[in-house]
Parts: C-alpha cells; structure tokens; sequence
C-alpha cells in the first residue's frame, strides 16, 4: 500500500516531513534480506530520525527499537521519519555506500528529494504522486486535521483523536509534545511524523479559536 | 471488535481512537436500571484494532472478535498487521512501485494507477470500489492480479465482486492497474466518472518509471488529464538489487 503517499498539507509544512524506508521484493531479493535490513537500520537510525518502525511489529513508541530490530524479518518494512533533508541526504549517502541490495524509497517534497539524489550521485528511478482525493470530499475533515490524519496511510490515527487532544493541550492538560507523541502511536508503521504534528495541532487550536 | 458491556464502566476514553467513530456512548438511565456503556456499532466497525491497540480502556473490556468470512475481509482491508496470504504483504495493495527497481513491475511506456477507496478516513464498502473495478474492466484494462481487492473478483468479463463482500466496511481497498500510456488518457477520464458515482472519497495514486534521460512521462500525462499532482510523492532511488534491465522482454509488467 502506498501508506506514505497522500501526506496532506502546505508545502512549507511538508518541507520537514520525509520517510525514509527499505523493502525487499517477495519474488526477488526477500530471501535472507532481514540481516540487510538489520544493517539499514543502524545506518539510518544514527542520523537522527523522529520515530520509526516496522510494519510487521509495529512502531518504535509502543515496542521500543531492539524488539522492532530484534524481530526483523525477510519481509519486513522498515521505517524512519525524518524532519529535515540534510539527515536524508547523509541517510542516502550512506545507504549508498553500504550497497545493501533492498529497494529504498523516500517519500516528501520530490523536487527535495531529487536534489538529494543527485547530492550523492544517486538517480530516481520510479516515482509516485498523489493525484488528489475524489468523490465525496466535503465528508472529510478541514485542513489542518487532515494533514495530521494523512499522517498515517493506513488512517489510524482518528480525526476524532486530533480534535480531543487538541482540545486538551488548549486546557492546558497536555503540552503540544505529549498530544503528539499520543497522535503517533496508533500508526503501527511508525511512519507518523510527531514533530510536524506538534504544529499541525497548535494549527487546529488557532482554527478552532 | 466489541466491548464487554459488563466490564465496560462507560467512561467514553475510546470513543476518540475509532477511526471511523463506530463506538457510541450510552448514558445511565434510572429509569431503566442501566449503568452508563460504550458500544462499537458492528455494522460501521472495520475491525482495525485501534481501540484494543491504544490500551485506553482502563477496565480492559475491548475485545477482538474471532471473525468468519466474509467479516474478517474488514480486518484484512483495515488492520495493517494483518498479511494478505498471497501477497505476503501486510497493509491493503501490493509492492507497487516500492520494489520497482528490482521487479521492473512499472516499466516506460506505461503507468500505474491506483484508487484506494475510503481514504483518507472515511473507509468504504466494498461495493463502492467494485463501481471502479466494473468500469475499468469495461475498458479492457487489466488490474493487478496479486491485489487482495481483485482476488474478490467473481466474475472477470464484468468485475462484479462475490455477493457476500460487498455490503463489507473496511478503512480503505485499493483498485490498482497498470496502463499502456497511450491509453493513459481514456482510462483517467474514466476516472473521474468513477468520482462522479462514488458514495465515499478515493485518493488517486499515479505512478511513471523515470526515463533513461530522466524524462517522467507521467508528469506529461498528468498535465494533459487536467489533474493537480502533489508536490510531495514517493521517490524508489534505485538502490535494489539485482536491478531489473527490460533488455529483450517485450512485456510492459
């Protein structure tokens, strides 16, 4: 599924939200990859991401990092999310010269992207975008709850959830950073970026006020 | 998923973790004799797992239901720990362009689409994606066969789904197929009929091999269709190996 595509928001929002992930091929290359994998995520993970996961075992929040890499499989789908392109710059450099053989993909600003790639002498090979949401639109929440809901591609995280949260930390009962880190968890993939959500959520206070 | 009224104290902290708001509140009533009680309304419910996985409740009285078919299609669409036997991939689609690199599944001269049905949010029957399926169908265009939604196919002439599916909610089902791209045209106005006779909401997933001199003739495509495209996508850096070269195959999957 194409669980990190269909991120919605400004583009100066989405400026700091990058995902960067591996996957081997079922048919091709997934036969002994977990040790490759194992090895992405100590290279990736060193450059400071802001949550991650694995879509077999769920994300780093609820598990903690040494069960998702503990219980890495040849199957597996490894996340790390990102705020800013120099870390995915170093993060594909690196990636580069460890030559693990799994596909890696990164999701954000594609432009941003290719420039990174071509920083490192990489070349993109295939791309996907997003060609919008249709049908019944006016049934979806205004931005910015949207953009924190699209967060997660698999639609975990509740539009209800947002608006309660966002009505706590205007009570003062929690800060942005805890209503955030609460958003991310139902998102098994890790693939939620907490720290873009802190001002998503600031955003739907200001909307809402 | 249901709650077990008798341990459930109707504290509503789960009602704001559902994403598609299926759990309802009910409140005390004296004159009845009935104690305040959340219940998740099963016809809306996708069986996704969030209200057990977010451990809110306090009295542990959310509960995962053993599921016969056709429900456990709910949580086969809606929980992104489940794997789809088949595909071996857990989430709702396949490996689509993730893996291109490596399985050349997207080639040049063609496209990938896919319309994933009840996202972002929203979920949907899956009678709502069979509309695109017919359609596609109609036009000769063939979908991806190791899709979890096209194995639900009973009839292949016309893509209309086994009966017993359809009235099932899931959170999101993905129509994916790839497009020869000079039919690229005829199939994306299909689309937007599909948008006109949808009672949910699609995002539309559009998918282009970078050409050999970086050319993306998707972008052409989407300009010519009239669509807005993202700023932000999915970028495969081509990093798989062993790479996939097209050299002598005359196949466009």
């Amino acid at each position: 599924m194409t669980h990190t595509l269909h991120r919605s928001g400004r583009p100066d929002s989405l400026r700091g939200d990058f995902v960067v992930f591996t996957m081997s091929a079922k048919q091709v290359n997934a036969q002994g990859s977990a040790e490759k994998m194992r090895r992405f995520i100590e290279i990736v993970e060193k450059h400071g991401p802001v949550n991650c996961g694995d879509m077999k075992t769920g994300n780093v929040l609820n598990i903690g990092r040494d069960e998702i890499f503990d219980n890495v499989r040849d199957t597996s789908i490894v996340h790390f999310v990102f705020t800013d392109l120099t870390q995915v710059t170093e993060v594909l450099q690196e990636l580069k010269e460890a030559d693990l053989g799994t596909s890696v993909v990164v999701s954000g600003l594609v432009d941003e992207i290719g420039r990174a790639c071509r920083e490192v002498g990489l070349e993109m090979h295939t791309l996907e975008f997003s060609g919008g949401i249709h049908g019944r639109i006016e049934r979806l929440p205004a931005q910015p709850v949207l953009a924190v809901t699209t967060m997660c591609g698999h639609g975990m995280v509740a539009r209800g959830l947002v608006r309660s949260l966002a009505a706590k930390v205007k009570r003062g009962k929690l800060s942005l950073s805890q209503a955030a880190l609460e958003l991310a968890r139902p998102c098994q993939c890790g693939v939620f970026n907490p720290r873009r959500a802190e001002e998503l959520i600031q955003e739907v206070i200001d909307s809402e006020a | 998923m249901l709650i077990d009224r008798e341990a459930c104290t109707g504290c509503g902290l789960c009602l704001a973790y559902c994403p598609m708001e299926a759990i309802v509140r009910h409140r005390k009533d004296r004159a009845a004799g009935t104690r305040a009680w959340a219940e998740i309304d099963r016809d809306e419910c996708v069986e996704c797992g969030v209200c057990l996985r977010s451990g809110v409740c306090p009295e542990s009285a959310i509960r995962e239901e053993e599921l016969a078919w056709p429900r456990i299609l709910r949580r086969a669409f809606s929980d992104p720990l489940f794997v789809h036997q088949g595909t071996d991939v857990p989430g709702r689609g396949t490996e689509e362009m993730k893996t291109n690199d490596v399985t050349g599944r997207f080639r040049e001269g063609f496209i990938g689409l896919g319309l994933e049905f009840g996202r972002p949010g929203l979920g949907t029957r899956l009678s709502e994606p069979e509309k695109a399926i017919k359609r596609l169908v109609g036009l000769g265009i063939e979908l991806e066969p190791h899709n979890p939604l096209t194995q639900l196919i009973e009839d292949k002439s016309t893509g209309r789904l086994k009966p017993e599916v359809r009235g099932e909610k899931v959170l999101s089902a993905i129509v994916e197929c790839i497009v020869p791209l000079e039919r690229a045209q005829d199939v994306l106005a299909e689309v937007r009929e599909i948008a006109r006779e949808v009672d949910t909401v699609f995002s539309l997933d559009l998918i282009g091999k970078v050409g050999g001199g970086g050319e993306i003739p998707l972008l052409e495509e989407i300009e010519k269709a009239g669509l807005t495209r993202s700023a932000n996508g999915k970028v495969n850096v081509g990093l798989g190996r062993p790479r996939f070269s097209a050299a002598g195959e005359g196949r466009g999957r």
